[in-house]
């Protein structure tokens, strides 16, 4: 049996690109099984969805945490996601990236592979930059790493499933089986993985009613973005508009009347960008690029 | 450096689970700087059961008693008589309910709070569908409309029915004060939050809350269709107090609704005889809105 | 304390107005409509000054309790059957967010076909909502029950909602005498709330909120604790009532004449008193036979129904209601609780008394005649005959 973890954001496919893979694992006479825990995942915040495949009948009905497979559906994911854990050693990471897998240093040996699944979709019309949609270039380029299914499997599954665009999605999963690159990784040492998010300490001892009153600044909600923004302080006319509409209370005004984006709040979409009368505002790819 | 038209007061922290761009996020922000901080809110079933995140953060610098989605107006009763019991009248008492919540599963509750002329501010933001659940359709969604449960599909054309009255169904239980305000004018937004406010009584809000995933727009558009809403005379602002309807933006020509359907994905089928007739209706209701508010 | 005479619902409303109920909030239904009304007009006299907030449902009605008591009010509320099944959703939400609202519920039979009499379809259809139950079989009882139930609910190691069920017309619309204490004797036993894990305004606080998997099991399990300690808790409560006012009732199973018998019926409720007075006559007769009353429901009295069953042979047990597939709902929970006895008594169901049927001394006699005779046979519909010659109505 083989198990798979795919990492996305909220709106970005995971849990279809999950189901897609058993759909296609279907097709190839095998038996698959794919889930998701539903929660309060928001457009853009970090999302995770399972699947299994089996030549025999599953007998589990339970979670994943020691994954044969890694699917991250986003670059922006491994640094604020904890994509790597569990991961089997000899397992295979794959990551939707630009950069060569050398730069995803799994903590136990395993196979990494990348391709810019991001630039593949787009090119074929998938999605947009904000929300690339890019699970039927993964799913083509999963099948080229591992076993777990066919080319033509998954081909097939977007024909039948996909409502949207089906040929070119089925495209963009060729591109994406051709594209991929694979690297063999000895693992860290330590076999650590690099500290990932902390989450809020929950207190060990329980109020009898559910009574909640940790503020919520403590969680950084940039994790959620691919764009931010940046203030070009000479075209700021200090009207405060930016201030007034962000829903996300992400940007703070200085003594001088200045807009100073609280960086680890601001979920990058965009509203303060489009409303700065100036334009002093710019939306860069996070991460700078 | 330009005057604040907003009170610099947060009572929204940062850190909260809405999407990136929700209207949803803005109407509790503007809301709370209107009626401050000794406010008490009650939040049913609804997108800000989420936004408020979850245990053991809160996303709000004051109370919040968690409510069944069905039951904001009887809870607003209850928070109202707990306060006066336990002499604290001066605690202001909110309802902040979706639009499912309000005019589908909650009218009831919501009609017998007014009818009892419950001392507090019902606030319902409108985001025209059950999108919490994944964008299913409401009685708040607007006719032609796609939703998960009203697709476009064969002969299906999305909702088939017109949107819920629900400013008429209110102001038929007479409500000291009731208005309609938008995430996408804040400080008109501002100026009735104060006014409710300083009132007692039954009051009533309907916001005008975009929601891009829900609507299918960018997340960087949300005021801007915002305004479309009003401008095109789709949402017109106004309050009505002790029976007297005023419009609070006034507007000489209308924009075309064109412009404000065609930047949402969830109107992308709409035919341009459609949108003439939404054009129509539109202009007839604005007209006789300024009836109302020139002959009472 | 006066002596008054007093229905079952009158005996509600005066204990209410005794514990000084902040908040009362209630929806009309037959047969609970007095106790409202009662309310409604000690209220408007000013002899209570509370806020009674005249709703359009029953579901809003414990919904405003749930809202109020959330701010620390102390809050009253009184339905019956249908009423009661309404509010399902909302007693999920008043026992979750730890509100200790006290409610009366008046047990009747639940529709269709329309009945508004006795039965416990009602209440037993909602034990497991987080409230405790407690089954009074006097007046009296039902009074000192409401107001030893807010002192239970506000309890700050308790902190659960508790319903007080009195049997629709056998206690409801029955008169008789009713010790009723002073204000200064109930002042004295039942001081003002201490409000805790309540929302204080000015506090950034949620109730409610979200949780994951591990935090909503920890909160069950504190839910769970908390009705754990309700056993030793009400004892106290008990304890410290009888020596102001003179009367205790026995826990949660009050036993009757229990010593040496060879067979013993439980009961809940009314039937209790007459079971009573079949308990006199059959030992008077030599008939070594016993009673015992589950007082409480919920939390099950588990513990001592075992201890009952290591000491009896044969048990019996009275329902108006039951469990489809299995015999009554409480000889069901005997069963379940007596299955971990070191011995092992004969378990017989007995259903009666359902949808108003009255339970008589014949009736009564004939349960103890099977206990004493009859292997023990699953769940036994009692006193069907003469339904095959009933008259139709209309
Ligand atoms: C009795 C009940 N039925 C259904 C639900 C599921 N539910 C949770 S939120 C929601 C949608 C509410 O829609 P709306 O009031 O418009 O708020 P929004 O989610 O759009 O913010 C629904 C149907 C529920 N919580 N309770
Ligand atoms: S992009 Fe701008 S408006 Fe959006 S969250 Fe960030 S700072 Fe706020
Ligand atoms: S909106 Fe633009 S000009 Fe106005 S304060 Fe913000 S950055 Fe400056
Ligand atoms: S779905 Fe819409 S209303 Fe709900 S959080 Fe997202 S943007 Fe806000
Ligand atoms: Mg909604």
């Amino acid at each position: 049996m083989i198990e798979i973890r795919f990492h996305g954001r909220g709106g970005q496919g995971a849990v279809i690109a999950a189901e897609l893979l058993a759909q296609a694992a279907n097709l190839d006479g095998k038996t698959p099984q794919s889930f998701a825990f539903y929660g309060a995942e928001r457009r853009g915040a970090p999302v995770v969805s399972y699947a299994r495949i089996d030549d025999r009948p599953i007998l589990l009905r339970t979670a994943i945490t020691a994954p044969d497979i890694v699917v991250v559906l986003d670059p922006g994911l491994v640094e604020v996601a904890p994509v790597m854990d569990g991961l089997k050693p000899g397992g295979t990471l794959l990551v939707n990236s630009p950069l060569p897998p050398e730069r995803f240093p799994t903590p136990k040996p395993a196979f990494v592979a990348t391709l810019d699944a991001t630039q593949i979709a787009l090119s074929h019309g998938i999605g947009s930059r904000t929300m690339p949609i890019v699970n039927t270039t993964m799913l083509g380029a999963l099948s080229r790493v591992s076993s777990v299914v066919s080319l033509s499997a998954v081909q097939h599954a977007i024909d039948e499933h996909v409502p949207a665009r089906p040929a070119e999605n089925g495209l963009a999963a060729i591109e994406g089986f051709h594209t991929v690159r694979v690297a063999e990784l000895p693992g860290l040492p330590g076999g650590k993985a690099p500290a990932g998010p902390v989450a809020p300490a929950l207190s060990s001892e329980v109020p009898e009613a559910p009574i909640a009153s940790m503020a919520s600044d403590v969680l950084h909600t940039s994790s959620w973005r691919t764009l931010q923004p940046v203030i070009t302080r000479e075209k700021c006319t200090r009207c405060n508009f930016c201030w007034k509409f962000c829903p996300d209370n992400a940007i703070d005004l200085d003594a001088e009347g200045f807009p100073v984006v609280r960086n680890e709040h601001c979920k990058g979409c965009g509203l303060c960008a489009v409303e700065c009368p100036p334009v002093a505002i710019e939306m860069v790819v996070e991460g700078g690029a | 450096m330009a005057k604040l038209t907003l009170p610099p007061v947060e009572l929204v922290r940062s850190g909260h689970s809405a999407c990136p761009g929700c209207g949803p996020a803005l109407a509790m922000r503007y809301l709370l700087k209107g009626t401050g901080e000794r406010t008490v809110v009650s939040v049913p079933a609804s997108c800000w059961t989420i936004i408020a995140t979850g245990y053991p953060t809160t996303a709000l610098r004051i109370p919040m008693i968690d409510t069944p989605i069905e039951a904001t107006g009887a809870s607003i009763s209850g928070l109202r008589a707990a306060l006066d019991a336990l002499h604290m009248s001066d605690v202001q008492v909110v309802g902040f309910a979706g639009d499912g919540g309000t005019v589908d599963i909650g009218l009831q509750s919501l009609s017998g709070m007014l009818e009892r002329r419950t001392d507090a501010l019902y606030v319902m933001y409108d985001n025209e569908a059950y999108m919490n659940t994944g964008i299913q359709r409401s009685g708040s969604t607007p006719l032609g409309a796609w939703t998960t449960t009203t697709p476009v599909e064969g002969m299906a054309r999305g909702k088939g029915e017109p949107k819920k009255d629900i400013m008429g169904i209110v102001l038929a239980h007479h409500p000291v004060y009731a208005a309609t305000l938008n995430v996408a004018y804040p400080e008109d937004f501002l100026r009735k939050a104060q006014k409710a406010a300083s009132l007692k009584g039954p009051r009533f809000f309907h916001v005008l809350a975009p929601c891009p995933p829900g609507w299918k727009f960018a997340s960087d558009q949300t005021v801007q269709i915002g305004r479309l809403a009003t401008d095109t005379g789709i949402f017109p602002l106004y309050e009505v107090e002790n029976g007297k309807l005023r419009v609070t933006r006034k507007l000489g020509q209308l924009k075309p609704v064109r412009d404000y359907i065609k930047v949402q994905g969830r109107f992308g089928h709409l035919t341009d005889a459609e949108i003439d007739t939404v054009e129509h209706e539109v202009q007839a209701s604005w007209a006789a809105l300024l009836q109302r508010e020139a002959h009472p | 304390m006066t002596r008054l005479v007093l229905s079952g619902n009158y005996a509600q409303s005066y204990a209410a107005r005794l514990a000084r109920v902040q908040v009362i909030s209630a929806y009309p239904i037959t047969p609970q409509t007095t106790i409202v009304e009662q309310l409604a007009k000690f209220v408007s006299s000013g002899e209570l000054p509370a806020q009674f907030i005249k709703v359009e449902s029953e579901h809003s009605a414990l919904q405003v309790c749930v809202s109020a008591a959330a701010l620390g009010a102390r809050t009253y509320t009184a339905t019956s059957s249908q009423g009661l099944l309404l509010m399902h959703e909302l007693l999920h939400w008043a026992s979750g967010m730890r509100t200790p609202i006290v409610m009366g519920v008046v047990s009747r039979s639940v529709g269709p076909p329309w009945s508004l009499d006795a039965d416990h379809t009602d209440t037993m259809s909602q034990r497991d909502t987080g409230w405790v139950q407690i089954y009074p079989e006097s007046n009296q009882e039902v009074l000192d029950s409401v107001l030893e139930s807010f002192r239970l609910a506000e309890d700050l190691a308790i902190r659960l909602p508790v319903m007080v069920a009195e049997d629709a017309f056998y206690l409801s619309h029955t008169v008789e005498p009713v010790e009723v204490p002073s204000q200064a004797q109930v002042d004295a036993f039942l001081p003002p709330r201490v409000p805790k894990g309540t929302l204080v305004p000015g506090k950034a606080t949620r109730l409610g909120s979200y949780v994951g998997p591990a935090d909503y099991v920890r909160f069950r399990r504190e839910q769970a604790r908390a009705m754990e300690r309700v056993p030793e808790t009400l004892a106290a409560i008990e304890e410290d009532y009888g020596r102001r006012m003179g009367r205790t009732y026995g826990g949660l199973l009050q036993e009757y004449r229990t010593e040496g018998a060879d067979a013993v019926l439980l009961t809940m409720g009314t039937a209790s008193t007459t079971a009573r007075a079949v308990v006199d006559e059959l030992r008077a007769e030599g008939k070594r036979v016993g009673l015992a009353r589950i007082r409480v429901f919920r939390p099950f009295p588990a513990k001592e129904v075992r201890a009952l069953a290591s000491r009896v042979d044969r048990l019996g047990v009275m329902d108006r209601s039951w469990t489809f597939g299995q015999m009554g709902s409480a000889a069901t929970e005997v069963a379940a609780a007596i299955q971990s006895s070191p011995r092992q008594p004969r378990l017989s169901s007995f259903l009666a008394g359902v949808g108003g049927r009255d339970v008589g001394t014949a009736l009564l006699r004939e349960m103890f005649r099977d206990l004493l005779s009859k292997e023990p046979s699953g769940l036994r519909w009692m006193d069907m005959e003469p339904l095959k010659e009933a008259p139709l109505h209309g």
